[in-house]
């Protein structure tokens, strides 16, 4: 099971290019796509999920051109876009049974999976309810239930956690862990902690190019030993973020916890260990410290 | 911020909005072809077999005339949706946070329809220019003459249309499909309350004639036929707007409208009327509360039929574990009649939503079709059999797109090749089922040309539905569309027009048969465009 991007490129009218010579290779596990907003993300899992056309360079599942022959990963795929609607008028499980024929899925075994679907996104109780009567948070879940429907060997879901409750998303990323043994599974987001918990492998985004690719592990080693936390008053925390890359503030009763990414400690500082959080500012940093020069 | 300067900004906000959209380019676009075909010819104003002479004021009168008619009937669906695009982006929930009151939103959103609908009308007086010159019979301008009917009979028609835009909007049961086949009612009613008054009185039109005039067609007949009636006494005081009619063979001079402080003051009075209306849709108004939308009413009153009990497990996310549901693997079975399931489920699709009287009176009218007199049900009762489905037919091919589900369908393997047909098969089987009784009585009578003109007409409905869906994105084309043409073509048996085939002397299956495969074809192109791999 690969998918292989390689050399794809995405142009808009206005000759706006949101994705340019990205390339990648994923095999199963769970890849977090991390960038800031308007990175290219988006265009990149509409390009993976055969919504959009790729302006230059191609997809392969499993070596067949996805330009070529789309059905072929059209047929493996579960897609959660960032941006969706649903049928004001279905409830939850007459939405799920539409997709499932889309799908082109038996009507026995998707009845049995859209049962599971449900309990698993804890929407068995109102399965009967129009879904325009649906919170935010119960139509993404309704949303992850059509993405996981045909059991997808690749699982492409956009900012997944978006209107989620914290308990909603604990339970998403555990569902996620436990779903990506056998398959791909790429999580879009701009939300670290979503992929701090599930990715096994981390890829950065930045202005429609790939700026890093590597397990989380190998991530947080890039800023081992460069992150540092210190209290000072709250009086010179503006000077602080002139002299510093200030990665967090939290105001407590002692003044405010400052936590920096610098080779030099200041003074007072204590070393701290590093998170994805930080190693994913620090690559930020230094790619656009590369492009300004 | 004045309040002039606020309404200002509103109606500059929404105006951009629409002239921005590729929508804006189709609506000029569709006036210039209309002036086109006045300039052609093709859409002529004539009194027995006179035309006037193509002066200003023959040309200015026409195209007057043209835009407050023609141009006001498609006028109302073009501008009609702008509330209900500041709901979909929610740029309305912003508005309704703000300290605005209602009426000023709905004058706005009037005056924004009107700034649309006077963009074409500067488009038609453009046309009246160009046409006088090419034409040529008289080349002198005489500027007032030509803009005259265009700003006194064109513009407050418009004006009106704008606001009863805004109106219908806000009228929970007109803002949708229900509105857009009630305005071509309304309309023609609005035309013939204005001619039916100045028949009734040899042609001329009464003092209190002019107030209830809207397109001010009766009150230029009364004083043509004056004119025509000085160079012809043997004149019929035959007067028609028409298109693609007979071309009339004799000429008239005709030195324009004689306005008369009395018409002028009529005609200026629709903008009241239009601002009245517009005002009457902010006491309708719910100013984006979701919870005074019809659609919500309906969606609450069921979910309070739902048992508490299944409320309160919903609301309870804490008690849930989520280990308890494990997903285990799809099982890859064999699926028998994947397409026939899908089929099924676009028919579901289409149905779903619908009160018990609905499917109760399709069952009367197909009852109805098959138990009338065959010429009863061949030439009435199938008229209401095939215009009932109409807001379920005007749903296909624009679904996606209006409810944002395109991307979770066009993800799906063969879209294109399964998914396509299976929602066009669907909407056939409606139009069959909806048709069926008259079917039945055809087998029955043995006419057999009888049941070929309903089958393609089975094929064409749907396939014209799913067209325009398609096509535009949405529901009102085909809603205007298909209105006017059971109108015009089915229900008054027109040769050529009439799409149902069932009437022998105006059916014409082959053309329609045809017209479903062309119209199927465009869809099919259209929608492998929109998948970016077909």
């Amino acid at each position: 099971m690969k998918l292989s991007i390689e050399n794809v490129g995405k142009r808009y009218t206005g000759n706006v290019w949101a994705l340019r010579r990205f390339s990648l290779e994923l095999k199963p596990g769970v890849l977090g796509l991390l960038g800031p907003n308007g990175a290219g993300k988006t265009t990149l899992m509409n390009v993976l999920a055969t919504i959009t056309r790729a302006t230059e360079g191609r997809v392969t599942w499993n070596g067949v051109d996805v330009a070529k022959d789309p059905n072929a990963l059209r047929a493996v795929l579960g897609y959660l876009p960032q941006d969706f609607g649903v049928y004001p008028n279905l409830s939850a499980q007459e939405f799920l049974e539409y997709l499932a024929a889309v799908k082109g899925l038996d009507a026995t075994a998707a009845r049995r999976r859209i049962d599971q679907l449900l309990n698993v996104v804890n929407l068995a109780d109102v399965r009967g309810r129009p879904l325009g009567g649906f919170s935010g948070g119960m139509k993404q879940r309704v949303g992850i239930a059509q993405a996981l429907l045909n059991d997808p060997r690749l699982l492409i879901v956009d900012e997944p956690t978006a209107g989620l409750d914290p308990e909603e998303r604990v339970r998403f990323r555990n569902l996620l862990s436990d779903l990506s043994g056998e398959r791909i599974v790429i999580l879009s987001t701009h939300i670290v902690s979503d992929v701090e918990a599930t990715a096994t492998e981390i890829a950065l985004i930045s202005n429609g190019g790939l700026v890093a690719h590597a397990a989380p592990e190998a991530l947080l080693r890039s800023v081992e030993g460069r992150v540092w936390e210190w209290v000072i008053p709250s009086a010179d925390l503006n000077a602080v973020k002139q002299a510093y890359r200030v990665s967090n503030t939290a105001r407590r009763s002692d003044g405010v916890h400052v936590r920096v990414l610098t080779e030099e400690p200041p003074d007072g500082a204590r070393p701290v260990a590093p998170t994805l959080e930080d190693a994913y500012l620090d690559s930020l940093s230094v790619h656009r410290a590369g492009v300004a020069a | 911020m004045s309040s002039a300067r606020v309404l200002g900004h509103l109606v500059k906000a929404d105006f951009l909005t629409r002239v921005r959209r590729t929508s804006f380019l189709v609506t000029l676009a569709f006036a210039v072809f209309l002036g086109y075909q006045v300039f052609a010819g093709n859409v002529q104003m004539q009194l027995d077999d006179y035309r006037g002479v193509y002066n200003s004021a023959w040309v200015g009168a026409l195209m007057g005339v043209v835009s407050s008619t023609f141009l006001t009937l498609v006028g109302f669906y073009i501008v009609k949706g702008s509330i209900l695009r500041d709901e979909t982006t929610r740029v309305g929930q912003i508005l309704a946070a703000t300290p605005m009151s209602k009426s000023f939103y709905t004058v706005a959103k009037f005056l924004g329809n009107f700034a649309v609908l006077s963009a074409m009308v500067a488009v038609m007086g453009v046309a009246a220019i160009a046409m006088q010159l090419m034409r040529a019979e008289d080349r002198t301008l005489h500027l007032w003459t030509l803009v005259s009917p265009l700003l006194l009979y064109a513009l407050p028609a418009m004006a009106f249309v704008a606001a009863l835009a805004v109106l219908f909007e806000t009228l929970p049961v007109l803002r949708g499909g229900v509105g857009n086949v009630a305005w071509f009612f309304l309309w023609t009613g609005l035309i013939v309350v204005g001619v039916g008054q100045s028949a009734s009185h040899g042609g001329v039109v009464t003092q209190g004639g002019y107030f209830r005039d809207f397109s001010g067609m009766p009150t230029l007949m009364g004083q043509m036929r004056t004119e025509v009636m000085k160079v012809d006494p043997h004149f019929h005081n035959d007067f028609s707007l028409t298109v693609a009619g007979m071309r009339p063979h004799k000429q008239f001079l005709w030195t324009g409208v004689e306005w008369t402080g009395v018409q002028v003051a009529a005609r200026l009075l629709w903008f009241v009327y239009a601002l009245a209306a517009a005002m009457l849709a902010a006491v309708f108004f719910h100013r984006f509360d979701p919870g005074r939308e019809r659609r919500f009413r309906r969606l609450n009153a069921i979910q309070q039929r739902t048992p508490v009990v299944e409320l309160a497990a919903a609301k309870n996310l804490a008690q849930a574990d989520p280990w308890t549901h494990r997903l285990t693997p799809l099982e890859h079975v064999k699926a028998k009649n994947r397409f026939l399931a899908l089929v099924v489920a676009e028919l579901r699709l289409m149905l779903q939503g619908h009160k018990w009287w609905w499917y109760a009176i399709a069952a009367a009218l197909f009852v109805a079709c098959a138990a009338s007199p065959l010429r009863t049900s061949s030439q009435g009762v199938i008229l209401a059999a095939w215009i009932w489905p109409l807001l379920i037919w005007s749903k296909m091919g624009g679904r996606e797109a209006r409810y944002a589900t395109g991307s979770l369908i066009f993800s799906a393997p063969h879209a294109l090749d399964r998914q396509l047909p299976a929602a066009w098969l669907a909407g056939a089987l409606l139009t069959l089922a909806t048709g069926g009784g008259l079917l039945i009585r055809l087998v029955v009578a043995g006419d057999l040309r009888g049941v070929a003109g309903l089958l393609v007409a089975v094929c064409f409905i749907p396939s014209l539905a799913l067209a325009c869906g398609i096509l535009t994105g949405g529901s009102k084309f085909f809603e205007a569309l298909y209105t006017v043409w059971w109108y015009t073509g089915a229900a008054h048996h027109i040769r050529g027009l009439d799409f149902m085939g069932t009437v022998d002397v105006s059916s014409t299956p082959v053309v329609y048969g045809m017209l479903a495969i062309a119209l199927l074809a465009v869809s099919w192109t259209r929608r492998r465009t929109q998948l970016a791999y077909a």
